[in-house]
């Protein structure tokens, strides 16, 4: 009943998780605050480059930057698990870390700042991680509050506030270490999540950025 | 310092557009996401019957018994997703709860659930299916199940505002004869309730008698039935003078 090999492996690739996740946050965040601290946006936009380019270039380089942190994870797990899982595991969280990366990259290029950008970022990414538990409690409190106008309230705005964070399906799933399931599904449906996410942060992104004045 | 921001509407057009078509696909694919998390709730299946489980369990019915109420008790946690009550079928619900408590009849997990977890339900109705499940339990086995009996009455009287109904239980407790061992405060429910119904006098004659008949020996309970009695007197005198004002 108690299968100690999935769990030491499910608690291997969520501390990777969370650990990749920090460090991917952090060296995006200081890859753009570099870009602002020594000025070079006002450098580039001398040059025959779009905006757009910019961003685009980021984007880019997030993925390289997800990847060569994924491919030892995924290694990892390989030998911990399964060919399978740890094929599933790399691009789950491939998928993950880039989400991630753009939030990141939006958070830095609106707040210009590390500690803030780095802040704002975990603050989205845990929020859409408990984001299943805090609408369950809030909609329990509803009927332990007799329907109370305040909870309601609490209820609707958190219920609004989740479309525009990513759903728990953006996400790795570990429970792939403990049961058997359909995993290209759940990466389908995972890889469909955060295309749609991404290419929403990536056009606030590019809002904010060409709406940012720089002195040339 | 901070930074200078041109209008919005000074932005290129086609990033103006992009933008507001990926926010509307963002939004549609959070809510048909949410549709499928609700249709993705596994239904709970109904019960086979209890001759089957017994032949199953090769002697180890109590056994069973105990796995198939905590596979129950798990059911809303499906593939880390915890889904609400509302979503589970209380008939069926019922029908897992009497199965194990066929199984398994000296145990108190299936009546211990239906009190303390799946009462928590908004629905009066379903609410109503779990009292009366609990009720059915008590009257096989008063001496196991009375705790649960005086909880259902509670959950009547607070969650369900019928006071009737929660009265009807605790008579169901107070009636038991001595030989059920529960403490007293379990049988003081009715007099209790029927105080709330304003229902004084049935309410001080139980006092009367339960001092009378010697049944009350603990002295705080003493005191507490003493209490109870000079204050619904008081009740019962000033509503009568209210009834003649």
């Amino acid at each position: 009943m108690i299968n100690g090999d999935a769990i030491q492996t499910a608690f291997v690739a969520d501390f990777l998780r969370y650990s990749l996740a920090l460090l991917a946050l952090l060296m995006i965040a200081t890859s753009v605050a570099e870009d602002y601290e020594f000025r070079q946006f006002e450098r580039l936009l001398t040059m025959p480059l779009a905006r757009w380019q910019y961003i685009a270039a980021q984007a880019l380089v997030i993925a390289c930057l997800c990847m060569l942190l994924t491919l030892p994870a995924a290694l990892l797990i390989s030998l911990y698990g399964n060919a399978a899982i740890g094929l599933y595991w790399g691009s789950a969280l491939w998928l993950e870390l880039f989400l991630l990366g753009i939030l990141g990259l939006l958070a830095i290029l609106s707040l210009e700042k590390i500690p803030q950008a780095v802040i704002f970022s975990l603050a989205i990414y845990l929020l859409a991680k408990f984001s299943n538990l805090i609408s369950l409690m809030l909609t329990e409190s509803v009927k332990f509050s007799d329907g109370s106008v305040a909870s309601r309230v609490i209820e609707f705005i958190f219920g609004a506030i989740l479309y525009v964070i990513p759903g728990s399906k953006a996400f790795a799933e570990n429970d792939v270490f403990f049961a058997h399931y359909d995993l290209i599904a759940m990466l389908g449906s995972q890889i469909a999540s955060v295309s749609i996410y991404a290419l929403f942060l990536l056009a606030v992104c590019l809002i904010d950025f060409y709406r940012k004045e720089f002195n040339l | 310092m901070r930074r200078g921001e041109r209008p919005m509407l000074l932005l290129p057009r086609p990033l103006l557009l992009g933008f507001l078509l990926l926010f509307a696909f963002q939004l549609l694919h959070h809510h048909a996401g949410r549709a499928q998390m609700a249709a993705s709730y596994q239904a709970l299946d109904k019960p086979l019957s209890a001759g089957v489980y017994n032949g199953l369990a090769l002697g180890s019915e109590q056994l069973l018994g105990y796995l198939l109420t905590i596979r129950l008790q798990l059911h809303d946690n499906q593939a880390g997703q915890h889904f609400r009550y509302s979503l589970i079928d209380y008939d069926v619900l019922l029908d897992w709860l009497e199965l194990v408590s066929t199984m398994n009849p000296g145990g108190e997990y299936a009546t211990l659930l239906a009190s303390r977890i799946y009462s928590q339900t908004g629905d009066a109705d379903r609410l109503r299916q779990i009292l009366a499940f609990i009720e059915r339990r008590f009257d096989e086995n008063p001496q196991l199940h009375w705790r649960r009996l005086a909880e259902a009455s509670l959950l009547a009287k607070h969650k369900l505002h019928d006071l009737e109904r929660a009265l009807q239980m605790a008579e169901k407790i107070a009636r038991q004869p001595a030989s059920v061992q529960m403490p007293q405060w379990a049988r003081d429910f009715r007099f209790l309730l029927l105080a709330e119904l304003n229902e004084f006098e049935s309410a001080i004659a139980i006092i009367q008698a339960l001092l009378q008949s010697k049944a009350v020996a603990d002295p705080d309970e003493k005191r507490f039935l003493e209490e109870k009695l000079t204050d619904f007197q008081q009740k019962l005198l000033d509503s009568q003078q209210k009834a003649i004002n």
